[in-house]
């Protein structure tokens, strides 16, 4: 049989099945994350009247509501590693509706702040971080094109909200329209309920290796102990430790594995794309307002991001199957910093545009970079991480990058404002994202040398212990492969704890 | 007011710098008065091009010389804005054409017609003005034909509403043709689209006028056929009308009932004229959101239930399914087992 698969996951991911069904599922949560505080901003012309304030004050909004769904991704991670996925995304789901029904009501902009903002964006971050989580446990093999496919929700949702959030504006007021959006997002809640947890209880192996463990008691009767697959090795995968032997910081990592930043791919990671965001969304922010500046009518410049809509949303299951393809796959970090690259040289070429058709030409190239990037940007971190400190590694990754994020389209328009020109602001992007790629390139390359010189070790030291049947489960980027621990007969002492807590395991159920 | 400044010689600047402080300076002592009538006079040869805006002479403590700033505007008429508008038209059977001219304030304009017309017509043509279909007699009308090309020219000095309308240029010969030009003021653009909003809630209706700016905005609604003028110093808690910026206006309809359910229009007052733009406001109750929420909840509660329940009937039939393997491995190992064997039911699993 098949050894289990790598990523500390102590199971095989079925790869398919039930899997597309949780693709779906996230699909549709990542769509609401991604477009609904774009999509929003139909509705503030018409709050900015009414309010009486200035188009800035409202645009905060959509400020708040990103900063919170990246922000609170520390606390997703924490939730998801204690509760599982399902929970989290029916809680966030119910949140979010929550948070826009009672915008409906509100009376002054504070208290828009709160429920749009603060409340419907934390509940779009408990949607957000699990959905992405989750496809990690469920797909290994064919995991980047089921990240693909699953970040393509974000334009396609994007693409649906826009002319619906308009039909509902014309037809119920802002009022109507937040009050059925509620209930829209309560749609989150039925995402959440595909997200069926699955974990040791759930998976075949164990029963082979129990069954191995099995024979080798029949072998061995008079052997009181019992060999198991060690539930240390399992339960530590798994998340459901003992508690005694372990102290307050291991206790903590569990929920939020701080260890993370000892990790080098994830502080290569970390740093790439802290400076890649920088220049990331202020272009898209910025195409319409660029080309009513130079002379393209309002229609036309929506167009422009329509287009941009399209192609992105083509290019994300794209990019996944051709990440998934056996020569991409091993390398997938090269590829990643390619697409960065690309993004930012598109930036770069952008004031060469001077017409509609060079515009146009510029929104394909664009869409095409954006989706490749987005496609890639969770798969990269799971190739990085394993699957199992995935779910701390995005709740780090997203509340640093949340400062850079929101930094991004302000420093653009101080820029547009100070010179007067939008060119600035297209170098600008296009010359942080050209310096994210390479430096992601020149540290993933390294990070490649390190990781196989220590397999190489690895593999020597394992020649050498081979007689004493120790093998150690380790974890190889990009690799399938791992080993079980297994503890041998007379070496260990009584296993009544263990039979304990195999007792628990099997009784209980451990979900993730 | 604006210097032209293009006059070479500092002379020249020096008066109109001296003429500026003393604008800025209070002028209310006739001795004052004296010293900008003579820089007036002065430096009216070199101020070919100013506007003047009402408020602009409402300063008070300077009402001596803004009156006479307003004597030497009026002898310097010929200075205004000037501008040309002008339509050729294409032989005797084309179509009427039609031009819009938009005036903000007096101004002086030229209409120009042209007609091209092919050589196989009669010679003779007959050109007339029209304004709003009365035939104008006028001095300032000049007719001139070059080849087969005749043209007519109507210059015309615009000083108030009287004088706006529609003129148009008739050349008669066996057929008729004529090009009509449209005067008027500045069109308001109201909202396309309702304005939705709830009885007890109160909205704001906003209209723009983003080129020109008005004199004076006055709010009407529709009563019926009629418009009544909104009036909100009699009903301050009902109708309040912000005019923070001179080319915006808002009106702010506090308590909402059903029988605001009108239509709303926001007068824009010209010198020339005035124009209206229409905005429509239509009342809603509580309940006609609540509809299409009641559906999309229940939709999601029944999807929420339909995959529970889903889950619930797979695990089952698994369930089924490993039992009954395992009660074939239970056989199979109790056979072949001796004591000291663990229990079996540790084997079983609950999944």
């Amino acid at each position: 049989m098949s050894p289990p698969a790598n990523t500390h996951l102590a199971y095989t991911p079925p790869d398919g099945g039930w899997g597309w069904a949780v693709v779906f599922g996230a699909f549709i949560s990542i769509g609401f994350s991604y477009a609904f505080p774009k999509a929003i901003a139909i509705f503030f012309k018409e709050i900015q009247d009414f309010f009486g304030t200035s188009y800035s004050e409202i645009a905060w909004v959509s400020s708040i509501m990103l900063a919170t769904t990246y922000g609170g991704g520390p606390i997703s991670s924490i939730l998801v590693n204690r509760f599982g996925s399902r929970p989290v995304v029916i809680f966030g789901g119910l949140l979010c509706g929550i948070g826009m029904i009672s915008a409906a009501f509100c009376t002054s902009i504070l208290q828009l702040y709160i429920c749009v903002g603060v409340i419907s964006g934390f509940g779009l971050a408990l949607n957000l971080q699990p959905s992405v989580i989750i496809i990690g446990k469920y797909f290994l093999k064919r995991r980047p094109i089921a990240n693909g496919l699953a970040m393509a929700g974000s334009p396609v949702m994007l693409s649906t909200l826009a002319p619906l959030n308009q039909f509902l504006f014309d037809n119920f007021g802002w009022r109507g329209s937040f009050f059925i959006l509620g209930a829209i997002l309560l749609n989150c809640c039925v995402a959440g309920a595909l997200f069926r947890p699955i974990g040791m209880a759930a998976d075949p192996v164990r029963k082979q290796t129990i069954k191995q463990a099995e024979k080798t008691v029949k072998e061995q009767p008079n052997n009181s102990s019992i060999e198991m697959v060690p539930p240390k090795t399992v339960s530590l995968l798994s998340g459901t430790e003992d508690e005694e032997d372990k102290d307050c910081c291991e206790k903590f990592n569990k929920y939020l594995d701080f260890s993370l930043f000892k990790h080098r791919g994830f502080l290569i990671y970390l740093i790439g794309n802290v400076l890649m965001f920088l220049g990331f969304f202020a272009p898209i922010v910025f195409l319409a307002p660029y080309a009513k500046h130079l002379g393209i009518d309002e229609y036309s410049a929506a167009f422009l991001l329509s287009i941009l809509a399209i192609v992105d949303m083509i290019a994300r299951p794209i990019t996944g199957i051709i990440a998934n393809s056996k020569w991409v796959r091993p390398k997938i970090q090269y590829f990643f910093s390619f697409s960065i690259a690309f993004n930012g040289a598109c930036h770069l070429l952008c004031p060469l545009a001077t017409g509609y058709t060079g515009l146009v030409i510029y929104s394909v190239f664009f869409g095409l970079g954006f989706g490749m990037v987005c496609a890639m940007l969770f798969e990269t971190l799971m190739d990085l991480v394993g699957a199992a400190r995935f779910t701390s590694a995005v709740g780090l990754v997203t509340i640093v990058e949340c400062c850079t994020i929101l930094l991004g389209p302000p420093i653009g328009g101080t820029l547009i404002d100070t010179f007067g020109d939008y060119k600035y602001m297209f170098i600008k992007c296009g010359a942080v994202m050209v310096l994210a790629g390479t430096f992601l390139f020149i540290m993933n390359y390294y990070n490649y040398r390190m990781l196989a010189k220590e397999e190489r070790e690895r593999k020597a030291t394992e020649e050498t212990m081979k007689d004493n049947k120790h093998i150690r489960t380790e974890t190889e980027d990009g690799n399938i492969w791992a080993k079980e621990k297994m503890q041998d007969g007379p070496e260990v002492e009584p296993l009544t704890d263990e039979k304990e807590g195999l007792k628990k395991e099997v009784n209980g159920k451990s979900e993730v | 007011m604006r210097g032209s400044g293009s006059g070479p010689g500092s002379m020249r600047l020096r008066l109109l710098l001296s003429l500026a402080a003393l604008w800025l300076s209070d002028a209310n002592e006739p001795g004052t008065a004296m010293t900008t009538r003579d820089i007036n006079q002065q430096t009216r040869e070199s101020i070919s091009d100013y506007t003047v805006k009402g408020h602009d002479l409402s300063t008070p403590g300077s009402h001596l010389s803004t009156q006479d700033f307003n004597q030497q505007t009026e002898e310097n008429i010929s200075n205004l804005t000037s501008a040309m508008y002008s339509i050729s038209i294409d032989g005797f059977s084309s179509a009427p054409v039609e031009e819009n001219v938009t005036l903000y304030s007096p101004a002086n304009i030229t209409l120009l017609c042209s007609l091209t017309r092919t050589s196989t017509d009669s010679a003779t043509v007959e050109v007339t003005w029209k304004k709003d279909n009365e035939r104008v007699e006028s001095s300032n009308v000049t007719i001139n034909e070059i080849q087969n090309v005749w043209s007519t020219q109507y210059t015309l000095k615009i000083r108030d509403r009287n004088q706006m309308g529609n003129y148009a240029c008739v050349f008669k010969s066996d057929q008729e043709v004529k090009a009509t030009f449209h005067l008027q003021v500045p069109q308001i653009e109201g909202k396309d689209h309702h304005v939705v909003s709830y009885v007890g809630d109160s909205v704001v209706l906003v209209c723009k006028s983003l080129k020109y700016i008005p004199i004076n905005w006055i709010w009407y609604m529709s009563n019926g056929s009629d418009q009544v003028a909104v009036n909100d110093s009699l009903m301050p808690d009902k109708y309040i009308v912000d005019e923070k910026y001179a080319n915006i206006t808002k009106l702010k309809i506090l308590k909402i009932s059903e029988k605001d359910d009108r239509s709303y229009w926001c007068q824009a007052v010209f010198k020339l004229g005035e124009s209206k733009g229409k905005v429509s406001l239509k009342v809603l109750t509580y309940m006609t959101p609540l509809k299409p929420f009641l559906a999309i909840a229940a939709e999601v509660i029944i999807l929420v239930a339909i995959i529970f329940l889903y889950e619930m009937y797979s695990k089952k039939k698994q369930m089924h399914a490993e039992d009954e393997k395992e009660f074939e491995q239970i056989e199979q190992l109790k056979s072949e087992d001796s004591n000291g064997v663990e229990n079996s039911t540790t084997r079983h699993r609950k999944v």
